[in-house]
């Protein structure tokens, strides 16, 4: 599984809003040009940041291995016709350019989820978005983060039980609405336990923010980032 | 200070708070005892306004605790049963500094708060430890840090030792006592009172929502039987 | 006690018990994607339960939090916690070929708590008809499997009907699985959307 892993790479001494806008530009301009010619100038980049971020190429393909299979299938499917040719060179080439845009999305957005703790993110998020939006995005990250393996603890819990008393057995929709209610009525007593603890702790929309500061290395990655979205539109 | 005066409070139309009058002064260490069902998570609840008396009054060094939520809260830091869903970050530090965050304080005031809260823990220099991998006892003095962090007068626990073994059991004790020593107020409400006896200075119990045992431990321990009660034997 | 208190605007207690229940369902949908499948008879493709969550998020939080709290499951996806389909995470993913499905949950939920408490204020849901029960969720499901395959048609330059082949058909059984599922965790109404 992908995840941040401690580092000292050039990307893990990035900002995270360094990071998030070289990600943005760079969608936004490899959704805007499935040519070859801009292809491949976006590899190069791609692997030019993944270096950056220590990223190994390998890893991330394991780890994104149900959506290539997808982006694999999109130019066979694309390419197939009902009646003859019965194979379509060019539907299938640009369907095919347009899956390979993706994969260098993935790729790029894999270092980031390398080089970001949540808490780089929860920061970045809360001094971004405005207002009471973004105190609640940032403090719900820190959240999703904090209650992600309590409850896939419960819900595998849940599963055991179930296999245990011959679940198995059971209709499928029957199991699915076991799972369900279980997982829910548990994921609501936790969340009524969570939120008065958040009363107790004077929850705020005001509070001191977690620091964050641009460093030298981020103002040309922001230029870069900048160039990138602009291209989009070229 | 906290002031009860006259509390009455119901949950549909069954009387759980019946004409509590109660002081607690600071410094104080106090141990609410009762049955299941007596109404001591009610009346703690009332300490910091996260329930309003239906009449009656409740008052936090002077103030309705409602005429100033944020102070009340401040003054009277809560710890609930189940720490495992009262934090609010996937780690020690991170978490403990989030009531000083809501509080607006300078970053360096809520670093000196964060380890001053869990050097009183014993968690010194735990801070980037994972929640999730701490004990049970780690988990509970970490959600008291959290609560201390604020710089209350008054500590309130509910139940802390429900899933406790013996040994993690003493650690909260022990630190309970220790933060009694050095002046914060402790409101304890449990049915074990084997060894908590010898720390407080006041035995309060409860029947059907009403007081009706308060005195020095020496004293009142006679009058707990038939109140399902854990007292000391001897 | 602590200084400069006057400055601090507390969140108010019903907000806080929302959002609480917001973040945590937003971590129930991330824990479902990983642990949460289960196989059905006569089908090669494991039923994810993450979409039941979606739709549990629109009955049980309503067509404001619901909403918040599918769009806080993407928040988080996108920083790089594991909640995507079998673990997967990035800004990537939010723009890949399953970017219309993820989109949609915002809308479905929304959609979905609007028709059964029609408004923002929550209904209790044993007093809601059976069929607007199953109507919501229907068309929660059809928001979420059109906008999944359009936008899968448009990225991957394919033909719709290819699209709805790869990208929707597969599924159906699965769907309608979850939607009885859904049902039958409202009719069994042990959970209640409206706190005492
Ligand atoms: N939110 C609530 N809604 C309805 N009844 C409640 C609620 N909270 C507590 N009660 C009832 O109030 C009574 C006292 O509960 P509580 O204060 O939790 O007692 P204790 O903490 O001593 O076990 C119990 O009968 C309980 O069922
Ligand atoms: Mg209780």
């Amino acid at each position: 599984m992908l995840t941040y892993e401690p580092d000292d790479t050039f990307a893990h001494r990035l900002d995270p809003r360094t990071k998030l806008a070289v990600q943005i530009g760079f969608a936004a301009t490899a959704l805007a040009h499935p040519t070859p010619r801009a292809l491949f100038v976006l590899s190069a980049l791609a692997g030019l940041v993944m270096a950056g971020a220590g990223v190994s190429l390998r890893r991330t393909l394991v780890a994104y291995r149900f959506a290539l299979l997808v982006l694999a299938l999109a130019p066979v499917l694309s390419g197939v016709t009902l009646g003859a040719p019965w194979f379509d060179r060019a539907a299938a080439t640009a369907s095919g350019l347009a899956s390979y845009r993706v994969l260098l999305v993935l790729l790029v957005s894999a270092a980031y989820v390398r080089s970001t703790p949540v808490r780089d993110s929860r920061a970045a998020i809360q001094r971004t978005i405005p207002g009471k939006p973004g105190q609640l995005l940032g403090i719900g990250v820190a959240l999703v983060f904090r209650f992600l393996p309590v409850l896939r603890g419960d819900l595998r819990t849940i599963r055991e039980a179930m296999a245990a008393r011959l679940g198995t057995e059971r209709g499928a929709v029957d199991r699915a609405s076991t799972i369900g209610m279980l997982g829910l009525s548990r994921a609501f007593d936790r969340a009524d336990r969570l939120s008065l603890a958040l009363q107790a702790r004077c929850f705020a929309w005001n509070p001191t923010l977690p620091p964050l500061a641009f460093s030298r290395a981020d103002y040309p990655v922001l230029v870069v980032a900048v160039v990138l979205a602009c291209s989009a539109f070229i | 200070m906290i002031e009860f005066q006259s509390v009455t409070h119901a949950f549909d139309d069954v009387l759980v708070l019946d004409d509590v009058s109660l002081t607690i002064d600071d410094g104080e260490f106090v141990l609410l005892a009762g049955a299941n069902g007596s109404g001591k998570t009610t009346l703690l609840r009332h300490c910091n306004g996260l329930l309003t008396p239906d009449s009656g009054a409740v008052r936090v060094d002077g103030t309705p605790v409602e005429d100033d939520l944020i102070a009340a809260r401040s003054s009277v830091g809560m710890v609930f049963q189940h720490p495992r869903d009262q934090f609010v970050s996937a780690t020690v530090g991170a978490d403990v500094a989030f009531g000083p965050e809501n509080l607006g304080l300078e970053r360096d005031e809520i670093d000196r708060r964060v380890a001053a809260a869990l050097a009183a823990v014993n968690m010194a220099g735990r801070g980037d430890d994972r929640i999730d991998a701490l004990s049970g006892g780690e988990q509970s003095r970490v959600a008291i840090a959290g609560a201390l962090a604020m710089e209350p007068t008054h500590l309130v626990l509910d139940e802390p030792f429900t899933g406790l073994d013996d040994p993690a059991r003493r650690s909260v004790l022990e630190r309970l006592a220790s933060l009694a020593a050095d002046g914060t107020g402790v409101l304890l409400a449990t049915h074990d009172l084997r060894d908590v006896c010898e720390l407080a200075d006041r035995v309060i119990a409860m029947r059907d929502g009403r007081i009706v045992v308060d005195g020095p431990p020496a004293n009142v321990l006679g009058d707990l039987d038939g109140l399902d009660v854990r007292v000391p034997s001897e | 006690m602590a200084t400069n208190q006057t400055s601090v605007e507390r969140v108010d207690d019903a907000v806080v018990r929302s959002f609480a229940r917001a973040a945590v369902l937003a971590a129930l949908m991330g824990a479902a994607a990983v642990v949460g499948s289960i196989p059905i008879p006569f089908s090669p493709i494991p039923v994810s339960l993450g979409v039941l969550v979606i739709y549990l998020m629109g009955l049980y939080l309503g067509p404001v939090w619901g909403p918040a709290s599918a769009g806080l499951y993407l928040t988080a996806g996108a920083v790089g916690l594991p909640v995507f389909a079998n673990g997967a995470s990035g800004i990537g993913v939010l723009v890949g070929d399953s970017a219309g499905y993820l989109w949609s949950y915002p809308i479905a939920a929304a959609l979905i708590g609007l028709i059964v408490h029609r408004g923002t204020a929550l209904r209790d849901l044993r007093s809601v008809r059976l069929p607007i029960l199953v109507g919501a969720l229907l068309a929660g499901t059809i928001v979420i499997y059109a906008m999944g395959t359009a936008y899968m048609a448009w990225l991957l330059e394919m033909e719709a009907w290819e699209a709805i082949a790869a990208g929707a058909l597969p599924f159906i059984p699965g769907e309608l699985l979850k939607i009885a599922a859904a049902v039958a965790i409202v009719r069994a109404g042990r959970i209640t959307s409206v706190r005492p």
